[in-house]
């Protein structure tokens, strides 16, 4: 098995202490930063969330893994950042104005970064001028707008709104997802992307970033 | 036949013929309703400061707030949410909801001893221990029946005060639970068996509350014998006429009208959502409670509940034997 099989085989059962070491090691054996990036921890991540995305995995499987890659990234960053391996993309992602929500949101935001995406976490009760200014500030590709509740979704209208008079509509695309959020919804709001779970939305965000 | 009475037989499955009951797990559009601030957001920092008097004033203004909605929405079941919830507060707004009703509703309260999906700040190291510490989380389960069995057996004490607990802790997602068939079955269904049995044993009934798609653990959920499973969550995915058909010879079904539905969708909508619950629910003859699949909750338009509150009152009459 090489070290990469090892990497994607401890991160995908959650082993954090044992990612973080065996990365080291593929560092101290001189590989590239991105290969053990990509082919260790990324490539793992991946087939994490294609398992749940069939329902083979649960949240916490995904969770796990997730803090696991988070756990190797750290050991390999200086490296990436050394060598000068970008990320594939920025999202800047957030729960709407007046919902407070967070797990739907957070599971977006690990299976992101497990697809190699830098985001922008703006937390919950996020103002739509927040959304814009944010997106501005890190230029970034995509905004991410999540809500669980029925009463709290017509938000998403206000920040598709707002990026179109702030003059980023064409630069940015709008996500939108959450329990009560549908298709027709995000086609009623203006949204560029509706998907079902955090999977798909990773999928689509990654598609996304690399069109640009 | 009293609310309460139709309420229990509902649980127990008979076919009463007559009207369906209807309950809201919560009310909470108590201001635009009656004038009044929904109990679970009123805030008593002064509460013991309060003479005696007061607070038996305030405890009078809740219980109205509670029993008011119940009988103009006809509903057979009221849940309370005590605030505050030390024991002597909780016993006397049952006692006043007893007082002022007799024995006319089915009276519950939130009782879960079981784990629930944690929020988005706590998930990772509450999945970390799932697998790290699985002996941890069910004693910190067992813990809190201890708990709550301790309060079931000292509001006992009281005369029948209470019929039953709501165990609310929701165990899904739209997409599927939270937990796996496998750790849920390791971690949690063996303290919720316990908990139902233990509550059942001290004379209470259990309405297991959960929204999203419980279909991959409602096996297990149904075999820990509840009395009733509530809220068939449309959002996630459940199918009232399937949950009727695999589980409708052992746990009551409450719910599955599409709350998102009453927010966002049409008048119409709303209307053939409606039947399409009373009409799938009462298949069989019985066993089902008419409700949102959630709550009347904050920021829902009232007319819209009292739209499919109407179609429950015209149409969900079962048929003459």
């Amino acid at each position: 098995m090489s070290i990469f099989e090892e990497i994607s085989s401890f991160l995908q059962s959650g082993r954090a202490p044992k990612v973080k070491e065996l990365v080291q090691q593929a560092i101290d054996e001189g590989l590239e930063p991105k290969q053990i990036l990509e082919e260790g921890l990324l490539s793992a991540m991946s087939i994490v969330g294609d398992k749940f995305k069939r329902n083979e995995v649960f949240v916490p499987e995904v969770l796990v893994a997730a803090r696991a890659m988070k756990a190797g990234v750290e050991v390999l960053r200086p490296h990436l950042v050394a060598s000068g391996v970008e990320n594939k993309g920025t999202v800047v992602i957030g729960t709407v104005k007046g919902d407070l929500h967070d797990i739907g949101k957070n599971l977006v935001k690990m299976m992101f970064e497990g697809k190699g995406l830098e985001v922008i976490d703006l937390g919950v009760d996020v103002a739509p001028e927040t959304f814009v200014a944010k997106a501005k500030e890190h230029n970034a590709q995509i905004i991410c707008c999540s809500a669980l509740l029925t009463t709290t979704m017509p938000e998403m209208k206000n920040v598709v709104e707002l990026a179109e008079k702030e003059g980023i509509r064409d630069s940015v695309k709008i996500m939108v997802g959450g329990a009560p959020v549908t298709k027709e919804f995000c086609e009623s709001v203006g949204a560029d992307y509706y998907t079902p779970d955090a999977a798909s939305a990773a999928e689509t965000a990654l598609n996304i970033c690399l069109a640009k | 036949m009293t609310h309460k009475q139709l309420f229990e037989a509902t649980l127990k499955r008979e076919k009463v013929g007559g009207r369906v009951p209807t309950f809201e797990l919560v009310f909470f559009l108590t201001m635009e309703f009656m004038g009044k601030v929904h109990t679970s957001q009123r805030c008593y920092a002064q509460w013991y400061q309060m003479s005696a008097k007061e607070r038996e004033l305030q405890l009078q203004d809740m219980a109205d707030s509670f029993i008011e909605p119940a009988k103009a929405f006809n509903h057979s079941a009221i849940f309370i949410h005590p605030n505050p919830s030390d024991f002597n507060s909780v016993k006397r707004l049952l006692e006043i909801i007893r007082e002022k009703t007799g024995d006319e509703y089915f009276i519950m309260m939130h009782g879960d001893t079981t784990l629930a999906i944690p929020d988005g700040a706590n998930m990772v190291d509450f999945s970390v221990r799932l697998y790290e510490d699985a002996n941890g989380l069910i004693k910190d389960q067992e813990k809190s029946m201890a708990n709550y069995f301790e309060f079931a057996e000292k509001i006992n004490k009281n005369g029948k005060l209470l019929d039953g607990f709501a165990l609310c802790s929701d165990y899904a997602l739209n997409t599927n639970p939270f937990f796996s068939p496998a750790i849920f079955g390791e971690i949690i269904a063996p303290v919720l068996k316990k908990t139902i049995d233990g509550y059942r044993e001290r004379g209470f009934y259990t309405i297991k509350h959960s929204d999203g798609n419980l279909m991959p653990i409602m096996d297990m959920i149904v075999q820990c014998a509840p009395d009733a499973v509530h809220s068939i969550d449309p959002q996630g995915g459940m199918d009232l006429s399937l949950c009727k058909k695999l589980y409708g010879d052992k746990v009551a079904l409450i719910g599955n009208v599409n709350c998102g539905l009453l927010q966002t969708g049409t008048d119409e909508q709303v209307i053939a959502d409606a039947r399409r619950s009373l009409k799938q629910g009462m298949e069989g003859g019985g066993g089902y409670v008419f409700s949102t699949s959630n709550c009347v909750y904050t920021g829902m338009d009232l007319e819209r509940y009292k739209l499919i509150n109407k179609i429950w009152f015209e149409e969900g009459i079962y048929p003459e034997k």
